[in-house]
């Protein structure tokens, strides 16, 4: 039982959690990029690299940042690793790099980024703090390969893939016959649909597991209450 | 020799954030404009007067 | 550069590359700031004014000192540190002459920092290689375009307040959807210069 719970709260954390679905964070570059599978990772996985650097570093000073300038100083931090992932992804993955084009420099004004940074790695310790960027780092990119995966394969007919790095394609699956894809999903209204759709299912979710979770609160209350009145009239029993 | 300016540009901005910054802190809110708060619901991020209650709506559903 | 060309520019930021629908920014605050109309034109307001002066500030930094000290890959930085500042001294300017301007707009500045559209706006004037009058002209149109949207949305919005909407897409998805719907109806546009 406690198994079960543990693997199901690690998928619903991720689903709770969620920065794109559930918290509505971030949502810029989510709908503007993911029109496609490498985008997505691509930007998943700079978000992750200036995530956790940012974590781990604004946890590293947090202590001796005086309350007051602590935006500015946090800001400073996350756009110089922004800069830095901009250089890298130009440098080794250019195709990639002039792909997401300007929503690279926009991770600067993520909301995930500086919310985490002001949210949790300002109050925790370094190693905390790195994991915490990782996981959200890591459902962010999932939402956005969601999103993603969706939009390619209904708006294309194609599921593929290809090496940034050397940009080869890896793999290109086509899952939907020629003539019956269905284009508006390559637009920006299929972006806006998709997101619209996969967020009303997420609060649904969330919906049915909090009434879930309140009515076996209330049963287990129920139950204490009748078993509390079962040993009050015992007790009264033994007494007469 | 070049990271020099871009360290003292930089820096400078930074003193200027930070002196408007302090200013600002400084200027009282004119009155009967205490109590403003803008309609945030989806932002939820900082410098958001719903902060606070957005921040504790979070904390109990991780929990 | 001659007029004709500006009106292009103008009419391209409002209507046809309307940043909200065409390139997905302003998202944050535009779910959030759009469910009543009077908010909604007061961060309008805001935002062009903010957009307006930092854009300005930003192309004039970069062509001034970036560009000749040969550090132009501190662009995102002092773009982002220039923003901050002039959204301080905007509200700090208001907060000091005029109340009922703080009253109405003043409480949205601090949200317009890390608002996408603003540094996207002072960023694209570089890429675009625009000289000063076209950066202006930019300037307002890319904003006035977010706080159309912003106006429209908020009388939508108002009015889906009063229907019978499915528990699940209550609030922010069916928001999407409206937003979904106006990109199709914007995008009839595109053939328009």
């Amino acid at each position: 039982m406690s198994e079960k719970n543990e693997k199901r709260s690690f998928f619903s954390e991720m689903l709770y959690n969620n920065p794109v679905f559930g918290l509505y964070l971030g949502i810029c570059s989510t709908l503007a990029i993911s029109t496609s599978l490498n985008n997505a990772l691509g930007m998943g996985v700079s978000v992750i690299f200036v995530l956790v650097l940012s974590n781990i570093l604004v946890s590293m000073i947090a202590r001796i940042t005086p309350d007051e300038i602590h935006i500015p100083v946090y800001i400073v931090i996350i756009a110089t690793l922004v800069t830095l992932v901009g250089m890298l992804l130009q440098a080794y993955t250019p195709s990639l790099y002039s792909t997401l084009g300007a929503y690279v420099d926009l991770i600067v004004v993520n909301c995930i980024i500086l919310g985490r940074a002001e949210a949790f790695a300002c109050k925790n310790g370094v190693a905390a703090s790195a994991k915490d960027g990782l996981m959200m780092g890591l459902s962010y990119t999932f939402s956005l390969m969601a999103i993603s995966l969706i939009r390619q394969i209904l708006g294309t007919g194609i599921l593929s893939l290809s090496n940034p790095f050397t940009n080869t394609e890896l793999f290109a699956l086509r899952l939907i016959p020629t003539g019956f894809e269905i284009p508006i999903f390559k637009s920006q209204t299929g972006a806006f649909l998709t997101f619209a759709v996969l967020a009303a299912l997420v609060a649904a979710y969330k919906k049915s597991n909090d009434d879930k979770a309140a009515k076996a609160e209330k049963e287990a209350k129920a139950a204490k209450a009748a078993a509390a009145k079962a040993a009050a009239a015992k007790a009264k029993e033994a007494n007469a | 020799m070049h990271f020099i300016y871009a360290i003292l540009i930089a820096g400078a901005l930074g003193a200027v954030n930070i002196l408007l910054l302090r200013m600002n802190n400084a200027t009282p809110v004119p009155e009967g404009c205490e109590d403003l708060t803008p309609d945030c619901s989806a932002c939820g991020i900082r410098d958001c007067a719903l902060r606070e209650q957005y921040m504790s709506q979070k904390g109990e559903r991780t929990e | 550069m001659s007029l004709s060309s500006l009106f292009t520019l103008l009419i391209s930021g409002i209507l046809i590359n309307n940043v909200v629908l065409t390139k997905f920014l302003g998202m944050c605050p535009f779910m959030g700031v759009s469910t009543k109309l009077s908010s909604a034109v007061g961060m309008g307001v805001a935002v062009i004014f903010v957009i307006f002066g930092s854009s300005v500030l930003a192309w004039l930094l970069y062509y001034y000192v970036l560009d000749p000290l040969d550090i132009e890959y501190m662009e995102l930085i002092t773009f982002i540190l220039l923003i901050a500042a002039f959204v301080q001294f905007v509200e700090m300017f208001i907060k000091k002459n005029s109340p009922a301007l703080y009253k109405s707009l003043g409480i949205f500045l601090p949200l317009i920092t890390t608002n996408c559209v603003v540094l996207f706006v002072a960023q694209d004037n570089i890429t675009q290689g625009y000289n000063l009058i076209e950066t202006i002209v930019n300037s307002i149109a890319v904003p006035a375009g977010f706080m159309l949207m912003l106006v429209i949305f908020a009388t939508i919005r108002e009015r889906l307040s009063g229907c019978d909407i499915p528990e699940a897409f209550k609030g922010n998805p069916i928001a999407f959807i409206v937003a979904g719907i106006m990109a199709v109806a914007f995008s009839a546009f595109a053939g328009l210069v």
